[in-house]
């Protein structure tokens, strides 16, 4: 229809072009003028279309015409003066030469237009995506963009951060208007493979290509286009097609960092808010504790007639140490919870830090006896010493409220690590010997106690949070709970090893933890 | 006379039963529950030692602490719930004389209390005695000689140099920034790592067991106490 519509536009160009030379020949007009009028027809006519072809056809057209109306003699083919053949080949040369100049402006601006487009459709995507409030919008705007720039069905589908597919896809087919399909994409497993075993920048499918986008190895989304609409595709509509991937994914990229960034610091704030309100607590606990255990202590003394009322003053004062020892430890953990269980280490004598856990413990309770066990050679150990410390006062602790009254503890300081410590000890399947070197660079401090011990089905359980054992021998029930568990935690952010077990050949427990040892210079 | 203690302390049974444990020993207290009326007592009163809890409804401790020692020696004796070693660094580094952690037993405060108070009699007599005597440990500081239940012990110069110091300041928390000033110069630093050896090396001349120490505690991440008692 089109073509036919230029074809009688053309035929019409011709017609007035001939009646125009007719007037001239009547005028007396020479030929040249004629053939310059031939000319212009050409150039008017080409001006519809680009093509090459159309600018011959049109050419040799114009000479004859020339050649049957106008050149002696007239309405035939034939001409009598020989020297009109350089007429006619001058003219066809000329009329070529305006045709496909003429066909080359057109193009020219043909594809500046459509450069024009693609750059306006890419500025209205880029404005679009990034007021995108969330990743579901954004997706919806790149299917959207797709498929309408370049007249085809297009679909997106976005991963979350981790790198996991969504659980639908938003698909736009061509044409119809905002008319967005959800679907539910293949197999999680299945996709991840495809695209993570990619050799090109594109998955080529039997019924769809892939177009996977990437911010630095971590997939951000896939734009899927139907194979029959991209086989289609000319290389313009390609370089559009990469032009918006980047686009979409410079989007979802910039989207997620936002995500990250508001999450962490929401988690931040969430993280400090929480050790402030835990921090304040034990400090608030504090003061009365003071209060308690200073005042219990005043009554105790002055109670020394009166026997039974004396014991509950004393009562009053053991409860009141066992809740200060409690706050401790939250206190610890918060701590520890907010440094992200790393620790600031410094190398220290252990010997020292053994010591003075010793001290406060011996303190609390006169009537234990705490033997200390220590090699000829100083060891020195990098550490956290306050954290240490606590480890070794929690043991302690341990170990007497699971003695018998007046009954001994004994702590024992040796250099290298006791093979029971290791991870994974005393399981059938374990070989031995691994670590072997690692146990003996190490430094172990261990406590043990003359209690009932530690029944077989409780051990693998001992370190877990407020884990109790039942004692059918005491009425009151504390849970080892929290005090092992901050051991346990401790050692765990000193890439320590810790473990209990029940002697052997002796009545009672034994818990031991080791670190790693600092060999450096002698010492004198 | 007897020895006057100021109680500054915004929770009154704390107050309270620390001014009862004071004076069933026969010292004479006074209280005050913030900080200006602290300063207010100091210049009324007089008080020979203070007990200052840190956290105080009108000003800080520390703030306490700078404010007293702009004019008085008098020792401070520092209660408080903060357990952070570097605050416990910072009020002795202030000028603070001792620091006791809430919650503290009476026995503890006591203690640190005696130890205070004979320190006064000390800033009154000769500070530089030839002799210094802490239970069975003895330093004869004009022939430089260390006896321990009366046998001599040889000690290295810096060893001697550590425990005289120590012996002079007995009972008292000292730090280790203090200690490390006193035994290598200001210009030192503050490398700890020197001082921890020289300290084990000591307490290995004596005590009979340095994982039990019974004259040279360690508190940790802030310093060393010799006990007297």
């Amino acid at each position: 229809m089109e073509r036919f519509r230029k074809l009688l536009v053309t035929a019409a160009i011709f017609a007035a072009a001939s009646l125009i030379g007719y007037g001239f020949s009547i005028a007396g007009f020479p030929d040249a003028s004629i053939a310059l009028v031939y000319l212009l027809a050409v150039l008017f006519a080409v001006r519809q279309t680009s093509s090459l072809l159309t600018g011959l056809i049109t050419s040799l057209a114009a000479t004859f015409c020339f050649n049957y109306f106008f050149a002696e003699p007239r309405f035939t083919l034939t001409v009598n003066d020989p020297n009109y053949y350089v007429t006619f080949l001058v003219m066809t040369v000329t009329a070529l030469a305006v045709s496909t100049l003429t066909a080359r402006v057109r193009r020219d601006a043909q594809t500046a237009r459509e450069r024009e487009q693609e750059a306006k459709a890419l500025y209205t995507l880029t404005n679009l995506l990034s007021d995108a409030p969330n990743m579901e919008t954004i997706e919806e705007i790149a299917a959207g963009a797709v498929s309408e720039g370049l007249q085809c069905g297009a679909g997106c589908l976005g991963f979350d951060a981790s790198g996991n597919p969504e659980q639908t896809y938003i698909y736009k087919p061509y044409g119809r208007e905002r008319s967005l399909i959800r679907r539910e994409p293949e197999e999680k497993e299945e996709l991840l493979f495809r695209l993570n075993h990619l050799r090109e920048d594109h998955y080529e499918g039997e019924e769809f290509y892939d177009w996977p986008m990437f911010s630095e190895d971590k997939i951000l989304g896939v734009i899927r286009i139907q194979r029959a609409d991209m086989e289609k595709m000319d290389p313009s509509q390609i370089r559009m097609l990469h032009a918006m991937l980047d686009s979409i994914s410079l989007a979802m990229d910039r989207f997620r960092t936002a995500e990250q960034r508001i999450q962490s610091r929401e988690e931040a704030s969430r993280e400090r808010y929480r050790a402030n309100l835990l921090r304040s607590i034990s400090h608030d606990i504090r003061t009365p504790l003071t209060g308690i255990i200073g005042t219990s202590e005043m009554l105790t003394a002055r109670l020394a007639d009166e026997p039974d009322a004396r014991q509950m003053a004393e009562h009053i004062r053991k409860d009141a140490a066992w809740l200060h020892s409690l706050v401790e430890n939250i206190l610890t953990l918060t701590r520890l919870q907010d440094q992200g269980l790393s620790v600031a280490m410094e190398t220290e004598v252990v010997e020292e830090i053994v010591g003075g856990a010793v001290a406060r413990v011996a303190e609390l309770h006169p009537d234990h006896e705490i033997e200390v066990e220590l090699p000829e050679e100083l060891l020195m150990a990098p550490m956290d010493a306050k954290l240490i410390e606590q480890v070794i006062i929690n043991l302690l602790e341990n170990a007497i409220k699971h003695s018998p009254p007046n009954g001994p503890v004994l702590v024992t300081v040796a250099a290298g690590a006791a093979d029971w410590l290791r991870p994974g000890a005393g399981d059938p399947q374990d070989a031995g010997g691994q670590g072997a070197a690692s146990l003996r660079d190490m430094v172990m401090i261990s406590v043990c106690d003359e209690g009932t011990g530690i029944r077989e089905k409780d051990l693998p359980h001992i370190f877990e949070l407020f884990y109790s054992v039942e004692h059918h021998n005491r009425s009151r029930q504390r849970s080892y709970g929290l005090g092992l568990t901050i051991c346990e935690t401790i050692i765990r952010a000193h890439q320590g090893l810790i473990a209990a077990r029940n002697r052997e050949g002796a009545q009672g427990a034994e818990f031991a933890f080791a670190l790693s040892q600092q060999k450096g210079e002698e010492i004198q | 006379m007897s020895v006057k203690i100021l109680i500054v302390e915004d929770d009154k049974q704390i107050r309270g039963f620390i001014g009862y444990a004071l004076s069933n020993e026969r010292y004479e207290t006074m209280e005050a529950g913030s900080g200006g009326e602290a300063l207010r007592r100091m210049e009324e009163d007089r008080p020979d030692i203070m007990i200052l809890d840190m956290g105080l409804p009108d000003m800080d401790g520390m703030e306490v602490i700078r404010k007293v020692r702009e004019h008085s020696l008098l020792p401070i004796l520092v209660v408080s719930a903060r357990d952070r070693e570097k605050e416990k660094v910072a009020a002795l580094d202030q000028g603070a004389d001792d620091y006791l952690t809430k919650p503290f037993s009476t026995t503890e405060l006591l203690a640190r209390v005696r130890v205070a108070a004979r320190h006064l009699d000390q800033q009154l007599t000769d500070r530089s005695e030839p002799t210094l005597t802490v239970r069975d440990l003895r330093i004869d500081s004009d022939k430089r000689l260390t006896y321990l239940s009366g046998r001599e012990i040889h000690l290295t110069p810096m060893e001697y140099q550590l425990l005289h110091f120590m012996m002079q300041n007995a009972g008292k928390v000292l730090t280790s920034g203090a200690i490390i000033n006193e035994l290598w110069g200001a210009g030192y630093g503050n490398d700890t790592q020197a001082l921890r050896t020289l300290m084990a090396g000591l307490r290995r001349k004596i005590e009979k067991n340095p994982g039990k120490p019974e004259y040279i505690v360690t508190e940790i991440g802030v310093g060393y106490r010799l006990k007297e008692g």
